[in-house]
């Protein structure tokens, strides 16, 4: 099964964050893929990602407006990354899309 | 090839987490300087010498916010450099605040910061034995030495004179041109909910505060407070209409979203936004015109940049702020209530099957 990680992290850091996370979260849902979200707001990391969750995982989405903490654990993964406002307003077509780059960087290893 | 130049800078990026970096700072200096002012009208006090338990809360606000120009300055450096950045950022930061370029001078010393960092990182290279001074010497000394010479005998100078000629002119402003900037104001404060666009305004207005001009960031107060009191005026007015136009879950939210406006957190709002958009934006943009322009028309000054209900005393012309804020929370409550579609049962019951917007390429970014 597709695995999505990701990070959610806004401006302000109290809501934009939580309902990137949320919506990005019921998309993936729906199209019947795994996703574990981290959410670096305003309080601090919550929900955080290991290592081992993102090596695991087929690709990474960071919906991102500001700069966030740990990006190195990134640095063996394909990252699509976006501003909050675009998982906010289309989950379910940015889900989409990187399961499209997903699929067509390891050519069928996994589905 | 220009445009791919600029957009590679990722200028917004650095900024906005700057901004994440400031508001904290805004807001609990904001709170202290506002009680402190509300309670004892003086934020000037020594506190080497003898002082009252407000004057101290006021002046320890106002000196937080006094910080705001290396805030916004370490902020951006070490949005662009990491670690090393942050000294750099520091020191250029306290350049542009003595030679009296304040915020905004602080906004382009971080920027100048952060890159003369990336530049000494890449650029100067040491033989091995010496590798160990790059992080300790080498690249805190270039970065703020070579900042700091440019912002105090370069840029420090001219961007000083344009705070004082833009504060200057604002602070003249006549009757029909205070609700133009005001109605402005209001509408680009208001209609992102606290996004981006909310955060540049405030980023400006807080310039022109730092600077002695209170109106602007005023009004942005006042709309930022009565969208989501709108919001739920909208509630009540709706039922007055007899027409719900709220979900049982939307109900629930604007529970939370009106304690939060009142101290002027507008985006416990944003889950009923994103349900009906277009219709929410209408609504809060013409009222959020309304509000500022008669906030700026009426001279409404808040001494603080933050604080929501706590501002209003510490203001010397609140009533122009209570009858803006009325006529704005009147307005955007009455135009959702008429704008907004009645609830169905079906939609008690939908999920989020709201039609998507296209992603557009530009925006996304795959590496």
């Amino acid at each position: 099964m597709m695995k999505i990680v990701g990070v959610c992290a806004c401006t302000v850091g109290i809501a934009h964050t939580y309902i990137a996370q949320e919506k990005l979260e019921k998309a993936a849902k729906k199209l019947g893929y795994e996703i574990h979200l981290e959410t670096q707001g305003t309080i601090g990391t919550e929900n955080a990602l290991t290592q081992e969750e993102i090596d695991s995982a087929d690709i990474s989405i960071l919906a991102i407006d500001v700069k966030i903490k740990g990006m190195e654990r990134f640095d063996n993964i394909t990252k699509i990354t976006v501003p909050t406002d675009i998982a906010i307003k289309s989950p379910t077509k940015l889900i989409e899309k990187a399961v499209e780059v997903a699929k067509s960087r390891s050519k069928g290893i996994k589905a | 090839m220009m445009k791919h130049f600029i957009k590679s800078l990722r200028l917004k990026n650095h900024l906005l987490t700057a901004i994440s970096f400031l508001i904290p700072v805004v807001c609990g200096a904001g709170f202290m300087i506002a009680i402190g002012l509300a309670m004892g009208d003086n934020s000037s006090a020594d506190l080497t010498k003898s002082f009252t338990f407000w004057d101290a809360l006021a002046k320890l606000g106002g000196t937080g916010l006094g910080m705001l120009p290396m805030i916004i300055s370490t902020g951006i450096a070490f949005s662009i450099a990491d670690k090393p950045g942050i000294a750099p950022g520091l020191i250029v930061g306290l350049a542009a605040e003595a030679i009296g370029a304040g915020f905004i001078g602080g906004l382009i010393g971080g920027y100048m910061a952060g890159w003369l960092v990336l530049g000494t990182i890449k650029y100067v290279k040491l033989p091995n034995w010496a590798n160990g001074l790059m992080p300790m010497l080498i690249v805190p000394f270039i970065a703020s030495f070579i900042g700091s010479i440019i912002m105090v005998y370069i840029i420090g100078g001219p961007i000083g004179w344009l705070t004082t000629g833009l504060t200057h002119y604002l602070s003249t402003l006549n009757g029909t041109s205070k609700l133009f900037y005001g109605l402005m104001i209001g509408v680009l404060a208001s209609v992102d909910y606290g996004g981006p666009i909310n955060k540049t305004v405030f980023a400006f207005v807080l310039t022109m505060q730092a600077s002695g001009v209170n109106e602007p960031i005023t009004a942005l107060i006042l709309v930022n407070m009565a969208t989501p009191l709108g919001f739920t005026a909208a509630y009540f007015f709706g039922k007055m209409f007899r027409k719900n136009i709220y979900t049982k879950v939307e109900v629930e939210t604007i529970k939370t979203a009106f304690p939060m406006g009142i101290f002027e957190i507008v985006e416990g709002v944003l889950p009923i936004v994103l349900n009906d958009i277009v219709r929410c934006v209408v609504a809060t943009g013409i009222g959020g015109a309304v509000g500022g322009a008669i906030s700026m028309y009426f001279s409404a000054n808040s001494k603080v940049p933050f604080g929501g209900l706590l501002a209003i005393p510490t203001m010397t012309k609140p009533f122009g702020f209570i009858i803006g804020l009325v006529a704005n929370v009147i307005v955007t409550g009455l135009v959702l209530a008429l704008i907004k579609k009645r609830v169905t049962a079906e939609d008690e019951n939908k999920e989020d099957t709201a039609t998507e917007a296209d992603l557009n390429m530009d925006d996304i970014q795959i590496s």
